[in-house]
């Protein structure tokens, strides 16, 4: 390098630094987009993204290009695809170190006030919808006042969103700024967009967002009965809200390629074809940390599978560049087997699953009721289980043995009450059922209960695939004297059977284990241990079943009252802390194995995968991953 | 014969109506509905929507109506509109969905059905005219080992033997490269790389039936009379057993058109599901599966109006045939 050259590199910082503004990168595109600008179908990238856009920190700056092949197993699996390109105005997102943390996306900045009623958000500057339109506040005044509360298109406002029964409400402040307000300090919003958006009605729900040039004249305050009466007719549905709703086909990003949208890829062809391909977005607002715009991989490709079998062919002949979606870790022997023939590697992610037994505490037989609310019943549960012997048979020795407690990767973990009541210990767990009166047993070694009959339990499952894992449950529980018949059932059964307050054990995965106060539902019972006792909560009192008196689990519902009333995160989170710390001590649900490894299949050509992240619904499975800054080798 | 035909073609209507409503009802049959079935696929794989979600698709789907309601709504927008509806799962129409993959389906089971004939009629022939010679019994081993083999199995076998053995790339009629190509003559040759599992295993099943129904056939024909009669007039052999015993051993191959027709649209389901072949066997699984009653509705109607017209072809063939069931 020159001295001339030297200072005008330095006058550039010098400029770059004082003006803050992206004038002084040059930004990059894709070839294929060079292309299209060469032929004049497109503006060039500088006019395309936001004056400063937002940086993605990639792993390693990449190559432009490629396809990116994956599989998908059906309509039932739009998730899938989903979840690769998510928007959100905060996302779950994984640091250096792994944790996830919230990151802006299509915001310029956001602020919350000192007691967590208002919060504010600016869009960025210059932000585009992939049809070059801008994005405004108008889009969010439409998002607010012609979908969210619009009784045609969403009938019922969720409480997520009306935290004490009174909806959000938006004030817009500028063009590119606005503010939404509650009723009641509501601490945990911010974290509650970056897993479930705004809510209804629309698959992919950037926050706030709907592109009002385009489905303007599909809304029924804007287009009249006769209109909308056309559109319905033109897209083949009932009506006109089937063009709406959360699979609605002009709604739905994955049915309508002629949707408006904010993500790194659109759809190109869609479902039902037998290949579902999405392509890149021309005006994407993201850059790497060199100044080329995002995402690097041109496209995607879904193809159709019918059959798991299927799906693991595929992977083995090489056909899948990155997916962990519908791999099972059974298979685990057969994807390392098949790694180089196939040209991947099998590469680890963290489940936040733990796998466990489910105790009905307010099961219909009064005898089964007493023991499963007795601590001592539960613990001696969890101590017959040699959760060792579990992994090592039935995982590939790929999963730990830990309690029901926010998992490794959660802010909320630690690591003793992870290991609570997991030690196998059936001499202790022999003593506490003897201590429970249980000591009279029949002729084939079952204790009897005090009405007579053999102690026996039913767990369910809903998978063939668990059945050997009960099989094994079932010869431990009964070195301690207690029968237990696992019973296979078909899935709408198994659910219902919750529903209904008719089962005795049920063997689950219990997730939603990572960021707890996003949804904390399942910890406090509900469609778990005390479905009947959340009813009640729920509905105050008015079905369901009281919890009794002096019963832990008021203290939880009572902690979660304080948490969601809470005016900052730390009072806040003091409470979950409280709640967790409750649920995890009575050991209301028996952990018997997780943490575990979930399959990722990385082909050779893929790169800036980061292993062992937690990949869950609450941080959008492979969406922590950042797939824009993924990129494909080239030739 | 005419007034035969058209007698027959009128029984077919009220047949038709009592099978749809049927179909219709057992779809619906089992506990929940679409929206459960939905809820507890998106459950399966981590996601979530609350019950007021529910209760809205419900509602907008209609699925709250009465089972006659919806009944009515779906087989008078089929009669008066030729409408099929709308696939829940899918959101998109029946009919989108299922003329796509018929011409595959079609195809395919054409191709099996005449291997199946071109395998099972001489052999069968041939083991009946050389009872308990060698080969005969080479074929008769065959021919159980192909009917006891269940289809999927064998597909499995062979798509693990081609994959691990021949290095061939398996599952679904073309490899990645070619899926979304245009016609080429190398997408034809990655066809005919493909479509040969599928064939060799629809065709074993049904050969190895046929085979011992034809050998069975044929023994009764050939001890009788005019077959010796036949010989005694110097006739060869070939001449005696293809002009003569053939044509009536294969009789009752009329009287199973009927079959063959909806066994041609469903294709072999399962032998479909662990192939991934884009035909219409695994969409219908998967619609009964979700109570997709739309389009699994829609299937089944197809279906039963195949296998009427095909028992009617087979009643005037036999008709025809056979003058005393014209007037019986």
């Amino acid at each position: 390098m020159n001295a001339k050259k030297w200072i005008a590199s330095v006058a550039i910082a010098a400029l770059s630094s004082t003006a803050m503004t992206a004038a002084a990168w040059a930004f990059q595109e894709a070839p294929m987009l060079t292309e299209m600008v060469e032929a004049g179908e497109l503006p060039p990238v500088d006019e395309r993204l936001p004056t400063s856009p937002t940086v993605v920190e990639a792993v390693e700056v990449g190559q432009y290009g490629g396809t990116w092949h994956r599989a998908y197993s059906g309509p039932g699996d739009r998730w899938g695809p989903t979840k690769l390109m998510e928007e959100r105005v905060l996302k779950w997102t994984a640091d250096a170190d792994g944790n996830a943390v919230l990151q802006p996306g299509y915001i310029e900045s956001y602020s919350v006030n000192e007691d967590s009623t208002e919060f504010t958000f600016t869009l960025l500057e210059g932000l585009k919808w992939s049809d070059g339109m801008p994005v405004t506040t108008e889009d969010v005044e439409f998002w607010y006042k012609d979908v969210f509360l619009n009784t045609e298109i969403v009938p019922n406002i969720d409480p997520t969103f009306a935290p004490g029964g009174k909806p959000l409400e938006l004030e817009i402040k500028d063009e590119r700024t606005f503010t939404i307000k509650f009723a009641q300090p509501y601490v945990y919003f911010l974290q509650i967009l970056a897993k479930d958006s705004t809510g209804e009605p629309s698959l992919d729900r950037p926050s706030f967002l709907f592109p009002k040039h385009y489905l303007s004249q599909y809304n029924n305050n804007y287009a009249s009965e006769e209109e909308l009466a056309a559109a319905a007719a033109k897209y083949n549905v009932e009506n006109w809200k089937g063009l709406w709703g959360s699979k609605g086909v002009l709604t739905a990003w994955w049915n309508n390629p002629e949707l408006p949208v904010l993500t790194a890829w659109k759809i190109e062809t869609p479902a039902p074809a037998d290949v579902v391909t999405m392509v890149r977005n021309p005006y994407y607002y993201a850059v790497d940390q060199e100044g080329n715009q995002l995402p690097y991989i041109d496209r995607i490709e879904h193809r159709l599978y019918q059959d798991p079998e299927t799906l693991n062919l595929m992977v083995a002949q090489g056909q899948i560049d990155m997916q962990g979606r519908g791999m099972n870790l059974d298979n685990y022997t057969f994807y390392k087997e098949n790694e180089e023939r196939g040209n991947y590697e099998v590469v680890p992610g963290r489940d936040s699953n733990v796998w466990s037994i489910v105790p009905n505490l307010t099961v219909k037989d009064e005898v089964l009721q007493e023991l499963f609310q007795s601590a001592d019943f539960r613990q001696a549960m969890s101590l017959s289980v040699d959760r060792e012997a579990i992994i090592e048979l039935t995982q590939s020795g790929l999963a730990n043995a830990v309690a029901v407690a926010p998992v490794n990767g959660s802010p909320y973990h630690k690591d003793d009450l992870s290991s609570h009541w997991v030690d196998y210990d059936p001499d202790t767990a022999d003593s506490l059922l003897d201590g429970l009166g249980l000591t009279e047993r029949d002729g084939a070694g079952f204790r009897l209960r005090p009405d007579g009959q053999r102690l026996s339990v039913t767990i369910e499952t809903s998978d063939q695939a668990n059945a050997k894992t009960l099989e094994l449950l079932s010869g431990m529980f009964a070195d301690v004297g207690i029968e237990l018949l696992p019973r296979v059932i078909d899935r709408t059964q198994w659910d219902n059977n919750r529903d209904n307050n008719d089962f005795q054990l049920q063997w689950m995965p219990f997730d939603r284990l990572t960021y707890v106060p996003a949804d904390p539902r399942l910890m406090m019972g509900s469609q778990s241990y005390g479905t009947e006792y959340f009813k009640w909560y729920q509905t105050n009192g008015e079905s369901g079943v009281e919890p009794p008196e002096g019963s832990a689990i008021r203290e939880m519902y009572a902690d979660w009252d304080k948490a969601s009333q809470a005016v900052s995160l730390e009072e806040a989170d003091a409470a979950v802390n409280e709640m967790i710390a409750t649920f995890v001590d009575q050991g209301y649900v028996i952990g018997v194995y997780g943490e575990g490894v979930l399959v990722n299949i990385v082909s050779d050509r893929m790169n800036n995968f980061v292993p062992n992240l937690v990949q869950d619904d609450i941080f959008r499975g492979v969406g922590i991953a950042r797939t824009q800054q993924f990129w494909l080798d080239q030739e | 014969m005419i007034a035969f035909i058209i007698r027959r073609a009128l029984l077919a209507i009220p047949t038709l109506i009592f099978i749809s409503f049927i179909s219709f009802v057992i779809i619906q049959l089992p506990p929940g509905d679409y929206i459960t079935a939905y809820a507890a696929e998106l459950r399966h794989q981590g996601e979530y929507i609350t019950e007021a979600q529910e209760a809205a698709m419900r509602a907008q789907y209609g699925l709250n109506d009465p089972m006659v309601i919806q009944y009515w709504r779906w087989i008078s927008n089929i009669i008066f509109h030729g409408d099929f509806g709308y696939s829940l799962q899918w959101n998109a129409p029946v009919s989108s969905l299922i003329w796509d993959r018929l011409a595959i389906t079609l195809a395919i089971s054409t191709l099996s059905l005449v291997f199946t004939w071109i395998i099972a009629i001489p052999v069968g022939v041939y083991s009946a005219t050389r009872q308990y010679s060698v080969l005969d019994y080479v074929f008769t081993v065959f021919g159980f080992l192909g009917k006891g083999v269940p289809d999927f199995l064998l597909a499995l076998i062979l798509m693990w033997v081609s994959f691990v053995y021949l290095n061939l790339n398996v599952g679904g009629l073309f490899s990645p490269q070619f899926q979304s190509a245009p016609w080429s003559v190398a997408k034809v040759i990655d066809l005919l790389q493909h479509i040969w599992i599928p064939l060799v295993v629809l065709a074993t099943g049904g050969a190895a039936g046929l085979i011992r129904v034809m050998r069975a056939n044929m023994l009764d024909e050939l001890g009788k009379p005019y077959v010796e009669t036949a010989y005694a007039q110097g006739l060869s052999e070939g001449r005696v057993v293809w002009g003569y015993p053939v044509r009536v051993a294969l009789n009752p191959f009329i009287s199973t058109v009927g079959w063959a027709l909806p066994a041609l649209f469903s294709g072999d389901i399962i032998t479909a599901v662990v192939l991934n072949l884009p035909t219409t066997g695994p969409l219908l699984l998967q619609a009964l599966k979700m109570q997709d009653m739309y389009l699994a509705g829609s299937f089944i109607l197809v279906l039963s109006v195949f296998t009427v017209i095909g028992t009617l072809i087979s009643d005037v063939l036999l008709a025809w045939f056979d003058p005393r069931i014209r007037y019986a």
